[in-house]
């Protein structure tokens, strides 16, 4: 069968002015999945889900989120009534108390959860009376979570939900997230620049860099295909161009030539063994590297 | 739920309006009795030029109750006390609200469109009770003082002071769909309201087409007959300005 994609993006872009956001962007969200959508600060991740949303029109490419498209105003409504959005600043309505709050986003969503709504504010200790521009940030994002994780949504959207919290916090809003992710079958997409958090909850991931898609797949798949190999020469790194199937990336540094490969080593070892190295050595790349790797200019 | 989420924006605002406005017409109501007590002085005042004959003029209106109330309050204090309540309670919304909510309320599954119509008819909600509230004012005080105001005259007043006032209102609603803060919708709306005051003065024959004019209840006040023409334009103008503002946060990124 067929896998469902919750969210797609072909070609996206997005200008302000002057500044390309978005330049080419290509997504592919499972159905089910956690996807960690990864990219430094200013890679362009928060003007993605801002457009998957409707709160940024784009300006070239193609979106849609359950096949519809994000650029129709009608569309985008639907959109929002089947999704959650957390975003980093954890905007909620400061003049507002906790009950409040549950109450005006409840009134949106006729699948709304009360089961899940006592549960969580249970499970996080909100105090219903306290005024929201009392809660501390850790607090306004349980909130936000039970918000998000209440309304009976098939897609939750966050962009970096962990953003300013401690590490048990932290740690705690995972274990959440995953939790629910797994008891109600939600898809959850969420930005970081949090490596280790990305690494510890998503099942697939997309790392953008000046706009564009440089990794994308299942995280697994990626660990199993990403290789770093490094070819060492007697002299100088030949000049010829080194081209082989699945190569990320090719850097040079004295008699040393590191060819990041997503596609295992045995292309670029088949490659490698005509230029006569002295060594070839290939290792497992972690998350962290192939991150590092993808946003780090090719020399 | 939209409609308590803009209350809770307005209410203070709302709420200062209405404070000012009670104490505006209350004083006014209130301090009849004593410029009585001071027309047999302006009979003595034999001040020539521009301003002996206002003061003759104004003191001829303060003879009678209902002359005096519309000379005083309605053609006076209110005018300024309105165009500026009016554009205050007419700033604010989305763009203004930035980090404090505005992701929030886009996140939700509602049109632009919609989240614009209830804002526009909370606030537009809110200057009709403004006005109703201290027209009504009037005829409530006015035993206080041994008068009478008619109830009719009241609503009539109020109904040219919620028309006029839509103008500055739907202006400063229009101009905070492209400023991301209160303070310039503010000013800009009132510098407006500056010039359109200064060219009544220094045009004389513009005043019967000013929307002060329309304000002040000018036409009901001499005729009787309430000033359909001046009340339909300020309210098509407001609409106009309300369509725009769609188009404006339609186009927005945020």
């Amino acid at each position: 069968m067929a896998e469902t994609i919750v969210v797609e993006t072909a070609g996206l872009q997005k200008r302000y002015e002057t500044v390309e956001a978005l330049r080419g962007l290509d997504l592919r969200v499972p159905a089910g999945s956690i996807f960690g959508f990864l990219g430094r600060n200013g890679a362009g991740k928060t003007t993605a889900i801002k457009i998957l949303l409707g709160m940024v029109r784009p300006t070239g490419g193609r979106a849609t989120v359950f096949g519809l498209a994000v650029d129709n105003p009608v569309a985008s409504v639907e959109i929002r009534r089947r999704a959650a959005f957390i975003s980093d600043e954890k905007d909620l309505y400061d003049s507002m108390t906790v009950d409040e709050m549950i109450r005006f986003t409840a009134g949106f969503f006729p699948k709304w959860r009360a089961d899940l709504e006592q549960r969580y504010l249970q499970k996080f200790e909100l105090p219903r009376d306290r005024r929201v521009k009392a809660l501390s940030r850790g607090m306004r994002t349980k909130l936000a979570l039970l918000l998000s994780l209440s309304r009976g949504a098939e897609l939750l959207v966050l962009d970096e939900p962990t953003a300013g919290l401690d590490p048990a916090m932290t740690e705690e809003v995972l274990q959440a997230l995953v939790s629910h992710a797994a008891a109600e079958g939600m898809t959850i997409f969420f930005s970081s620049h949090q490596i280790a958090e990305v690494d510890q909850i998503a099942d697939s991931i997309a790392i953008i860099d000046r706009g564009r898609t440089v990794v994308a797949g299942a995280l697994d798949d990626l660990r199993e295909n990403f290789r770093r190999i490094q070819l060492v020469f007697d002299g100088e790194v030949p000049a010829a161009t080194f081209h082989a199937p699945g190569v990320a990336r090719v850097r040079r540094s004295g008699r040393v030539l590191t060819v990041l490969s997503t596609a295992g080593a045995e292309p670029v070892l088949d490659r490698a063994r005509a230029l006569h190295p002295v060594s070839m050595d290939v290792v497992p790349v972690t998350l962290k590297e192939i991150f590092l790797e993808s946003v780090t200019s090719e020399d | 739920m939209l409609w308590y989420k803009s209350w809770l924006d307005t209410r203070w605002r709302f709420l200062v309006a209405l404070g000012l406005l009670m104490m505006s017409a209350g004083g006014i109501v209130l301090t009849y009795p004593r410029v009585l007590a001071l027309l047999p002085l302006v009979a003595a005042n034999d001040s020539g030029g521009a301003l002996g004959q206002r003061i003759r003029e104004a003191a001829a209106l303060a003879r009678d109750f209902r002359s005096y109330i519309w000379s005083q309050w309605f053609h006076g204090n209110v005018r300024q006390e309105w165009t500026i309540l009016a554009a205050l309670l007419g700033t604010g919304g989305l763009v203004a609200q930035g980090s404090r909510g505005a992701l929030f309320t886009l996140s939700m599954p509602v049109s632009r469109n919609r989240l614009l119509a209830v804002r526009a008819a909370a606030g537009l909600g809110e200057m009709l009770v403004l006005a109703l509230t201290a027209g009504l004012l009037l005829p409530m005080l006015s035993p206080a003082v041994g008068e009478r105001y008619a109830l009719g005259d009241a609503a009539a007043h109020a109904l040219c002071l919620f028309a006029a006032g839509a103008v500055f209102f739907s202006l400063a609603f229009l101009l905070s769909t492209s400023f991301d803060d209160p303070w310039r919708p503010l000013l800009i709306a009132l510098a407006v309201a500056a010039v359109i005051a200064m060219c009544e003065m220094v045009f004389r024959g513009l005043e019967p087409y000013s929307v002060f004019t329309v304000m002040s209840g000018d036409m009901y006040f001499r005729t009787g007959r309430l000033p359909w023409l001046g009340i339909t334009a300020s309210l098509a103008v407001s609409a106009a300005m309300f369509y725009v503002a769609t188009i404006n946060l339609a186009r927005r990124d945020f």
